[in-house]
């Protein structure tokens, strides 16, 4: 059969893998040692909110999930108005040599995101980085930023890094969803002597909605997944302001190994999956109401 | 009159924010760009000047020194890629066939099963990936690297190939079955050359994301220098505690051209399939 193939793959490497997931999350286990395995009921769920260790507020699990929802709401805001913004800026009459720009946006999308964080942690870097002697120049500020070596700093850095490389995407979805609504609405608009701002509002968001709708559902997946931004550029630090779940997930199953191991990463895995169940019910629901699948 | 004044005036406006958004998105490429081509013995000076005093490619020759195994990176990235986009297309072009032309009760359950799995990144299925590949003693080989690192990319291939394969007419395979074609040589003597672009833009879609985006995997799944992908070979020398920038950035420019320029090359057909990839049925 034609299809079998894929069947094959999809069971052994995503259907199988999740049920190992599952069935971890009950026991007690470590990478150390292979053989040992105790059967824990819940207890790894539960330790999911009673573990605390660098914060006596939260739990280590509480505390990375929350970084995470918040990392991922900052970072899909930013790409939603910025992608907005500049497919409107590149789809515009009055905007010479849109071409060349809509090829340059897409540069970004290429780079590996391992070497984008590279690249901007040298953009970045206190002294001799770019952004820092714009800011001087401008005098934003009055002496050098360092971004990645401060909590809140590093947050918000690593939070636009990883807006950066979702970007051109964000634009090219949204470029092409503006390409779509016919020029005779903007046109009648005009001839009523309705203004930009009202041509905004009245026609193109409303338009423009179910793209925005699904392209932001992917997006918050795909953000919500990030992983090599963070990793390159703090490891999750400095004190764990940047650890959100997915470092949390690596660090518990693959460095953490005193408190941490197999069970508890897979209980934290489960909650990783979950989430991007929810949005991917939301997503698929959004594009059958646009497309028949 | 009046018009044409405020016409110029919105350009003028809109010239100034585009070039503000180009210098957000093109400002690390520009920074790689001038430290790449600075040489490594002038003295750093801050901030670093805009333009390169002197510009030279000596950067680029040293790199090699400089992380000594870069050409095996770059083979090991090559074939990560070669790995992962032939599985892909393996499974998407029949599976992508069976989708566009029969069906099926499992036809709209997998479908939606295709955009889910396409939601699936590596650190959900990260720890059961490393169980598996070290009960099959696969740790450290390329082949684990490849096997997993296809299962992210076969969605979206199977997806774009259905949706290209529902543009060509029934018709024109049907007549080749009344000459005695079987499907298979229907799907590859006739199917696959009326929509080659299409697929040559997902094997190199595949080829993108199995070259650059293995970093997790790699990092759980190879521990020797001689496997590593480009991305993580790069690291090992990136989290140094002192990093010679210049001969960094001139192999991270080298090892992030090509893929850049396959991606460029192709992108029309990617964009044109994720947004008009209305699968109807």
């Amino acid at each position: 059969m034609l299809i079998l193939p894929l069947l094959l793959a999809f069971s052994i490497f995503m259907l199988y893998p999740l049920y190992k997931v599952v069935e971890s999350s009950f026991y007690k286990a470590s990478f150390l040692n292979p053989t040992f395995r105790v059967y824990v009921g819940l207890e790894n769920f539960r330790w999911l909110f009673n573990f605390k260790v660098f914060d006596p507020r939260w739990s280590y699990f509480v505390a990375a999930l929350s970084r995470s929802l918040l990392w991922v709401g900052g970072s899909v805001g930013i790409k939603v108005v910025l992608g907005i913004a500049v497919a409107l800026l590149l789809n515009s009459q009055f905007l010479a040599g849109r071409r060349i720009y809509r090829t340059l946006v897409i540069i970004p999308w290429a780079i590996p995101w391992a070497m984008s964080s590279m690249m901007w942690a040298w953009t970045l870097n206190s002294q001799f980085g770019l952004v820092n002697s714009i800011l001087l120049k401008l005098h934003i500020v009055d002496k050098p930023v360092t971004f990645l070596t401060t909590a809140k700093s590093a947050f918000l850095t690593t939070m636009v890094v990883d807006a950066w490389v979702g970007l051109p995407f964000m634009i090219i979805m949204f470029l092409s969803g503006l390409q779509s609504i016919p020029d005779d609405l903007y046109e009648a608009a005009t001839v009523d002597g309705a203004s930009d701002w009202t041509k905004f509002v009245r026609i193109t968001l409303p338009l423009l909605k179910p793209v925005i709708l699904t392209t932001s559902l992917l997006s918050l997946v795909w953000t919500f997944n990030s992983f090599d931004i963070i990793w390159v550029l703090t490891r999750g630090g400095p004190i764990r302001a940047t650890e959100t779940l997915p470092i949390a997930i690596y660090n518990v199953a693959f460095l953490l190994t005193r408190f941490g191991g197999i069970g508890k990463a897979s209980a934290m895995t489960m909650a990783q999956v979950a989430l991007v169940t929810v949005i991917s019910v939301f997503y698929i629901r959004t594009l059958r109401r646009g497309v028949e699948i | 009159m009046k018009m044409s004044t405020k016409r110029r005036l919105k350009g003028i406006i809109y010239q100034i924010l585009a070039v503000a958004a180009m210098i957000f998105l093109l400002l690390p490429i520009y920074q790689m760009l001038i430290t790449a081509l600075r040489p490594s013995d002038l003295p750093w000076i801050s901030p670093m000047p805009l333009i390169p005093e002197k510009v030279s490619f000596r950067n680029f020759v040293q790199a090699f020194q400089l992380v000594p195994r870069l050409p095996r990176y770059l083979l090991n990235s090559f074939l990560y890629g070669l790995g992962v986009s032939v599985i892909s297309l393996g499974i998407a072009i029949p599976a992508g066939y069976a989708l566009a032309r029969f069906e099926f009760r499992l036809r709209r359950p997998l479908m939606v099963f295709i955009i889910y799995a396409n939601m699936f990144a590596p650190i959900m299925l990260l720890i059961p990936i490393y169980v598996i590949m070290k009960r099959f003693g696969l740790i450290n080989t390329y082949l684990s690297v490849i096997l997993s690192g296809s299962i992210f990319t076969i969605p979206l291939s199977t997806w774009l190939v259905t949706s290209y394969m529902q543009t060509v007419p029934k018709d024109i395979e049907e007549a080749s079955f009344i000459d005695g074609c079987s499907v298979y040589s229907a799907i590859y003597r006739i199917i696959l050359p009326m929509i080659s672009p299409a697929v040559i833009a997902v094997f190199i879609y595949a080829f993108i994301t199995g070259w650059s985006q293995q970093f997790i995997l790699a990092l759980v799944l190879i521990k020797t220098d001689q496997l590593m992908p480009i991305t993580q070979g790069l690291y090992q020398f990136f989290s140094r505690s002192s990093v010679r920038w210049n001969e960094m950035m001139a192999a991270i420019l080298m090892s992030t051209a090509i893929p850049v320029v396959l991606f460029l090359s192709v992108q029309r057909y990617i964009v044109k399939g994720l947004t008009t990839g209305s699968l109807k049925g």
